[in-house]
């Protein structure tokens, strides 16, 4: 190459008579192209075969086959209750149920169970018509789930008798919805 | 006058900013990089799940038992399918269950009725007790389906299980 014909050029001028000896400088040319040919098709198919968003999960439990009902106080049940048109509805206690946006539904959560009283104690129950989407059932679980975290904060700042911070117990249940509920929340 | 000569432009790029950074890329793919499973690629709809809020919980992936509620792209039936990641587990699962033909049983993924979901369910449970159930269901289906198998799960005293979720925003 052009570095190497002047070296030779300059050599030839000199002849014999220099006795420096000179290193010759090799200057090369690495091919590139099918290095870069095969590192773009293996990118491209890592690219394509990934999966990127890994699904998560949501942890669920529901309450074994129990033989004997347990009683529980009326004023201390939230039940949520989703209308085959996916519309959300709560009630407290035997009150009437009421109409609630999915967004609102951390914020009424979270009011309630630290209202006096129901603290810690408030049973949610959430009760899905079976046309209801599955879809909206996880957001509302969603959303109860976020509530939880202003809960434990505000309930462990508490103590008991031995000086120790109280402990959250959430107590929630879903369940099915029976045909005196599905009727009350059908006029709505 | 002698004819201009035309000059020829040989050029060079200097591919190694190119090279440097395709590599780069390629070598991270290659760490992140997960793939199907084999359930995963023979399946042929897509679910599409519910949407939530970013949780740190990931899908667990030893022992897990998935059972899968989606609609047929084709059909729109909506179909129950079962899923065993561990697969000594899913060999043994297989033979012992009955209502599933033996045609069906080279799949790593089986479509299934209510009844044969029951007993797939249980001998899961018979073999490894401490099996992880997940319900990983289409977000437009009708909640009954979903309630169906989750009555599946308690009846075999699988009270604790999972609903796979994707992250909100992805």
């Amino acid at each position: 190459m052009a570095g190497g014909g002047a070296l030779k050029a300059e050599r030839s001028k000199r002849g014999k008579a220099s006795k420096r000896k000179k290193m010759k400088r090799v200057s090369y040319h690495l091919d590139m192209t099918p290095l870069v040919d095969i590192t773009f098709l293996l990118l491209t198919f890592f690219m394509f075969t990934t999966t990127m968003a890994t699904p998560q999960v949501m942890e669920m439990s529901i309450p074994p086959e129990v033989v004997d009902q347990v009683e529980v106080k009326e004023s201390e049940l939230l039940q949520l209750f989703v209308r085959e048109d996916n519309k959300i509805f709560y009630a407290i206690g035997n009150e009437d149920p009421q109409e609630i946006e999915l967004n609102k539904i951390q914020a009424l959560a979270e009011v309630e169970n630290l209202r006096e009283g129901k603290r810690n104690r408030l049973i949610t129950a959430l009760k899905p018509s079976n046309d209801a989407d599955y879809g909206i059932v996880v957001n509302i679980l969603d959303e109860l789930n976020m509530a939880e975290v202003l809960i434990t904060a505000e309930i462990s700042k508490e103590f008991d008798e031995e000086g120790n911070p109280k402990k959250r117990e959430r107590r929630f249940t879903i369940a099915q919805m029976s045909e005196e509920e599905l009727e009350k929340i059908k006029e709505l | 006058m002698p004819k201009v000569k035309k000059k020829r432009m040989g050029f060079v790029i200097d591919m190694t900013p190119l090279v440097d950074i395709t590599f780069l890329l390629l070598t991270f793919f290659m760490f992140t990089a997960k793939f199907k499973s084999d359930a995963e690629s023979e399946q042929k709809f897509v679910i599409e799940r519910p949407k939530v809020t970013a949780d740190t919980s990931k899908v667990p992936d030893k022992d897990l038992a998935i059972i899968k509620i989606a609609v047929d792209s084709v059909t729109t039936d909506t179909l129950y399918y079962y899923e065993l990641l561990n697969e000594a587990d899913r060999n043994e699962v297989w033979s012992l269950t009955k209502s599933v033909s033996e045609e069906m049983k080279q799949k790593a993924q089986l479509e299934v009725s209510l009844e044969s979901l029951n007993e797939l369910v249980r001998n899961t449970k018979m073999i490894r007790t401490e099996t992880v159930f997940a319900i990983d269901a289409d977000k437009r289906l009708r909640f009954q389906y979903v309630w169906d198998a989750m009555d599946i799960l308690r009846k075999n005293s699988a009270t604790v299980f999972n609903y796979v979720t994707e992250k909100k925003g992805s």
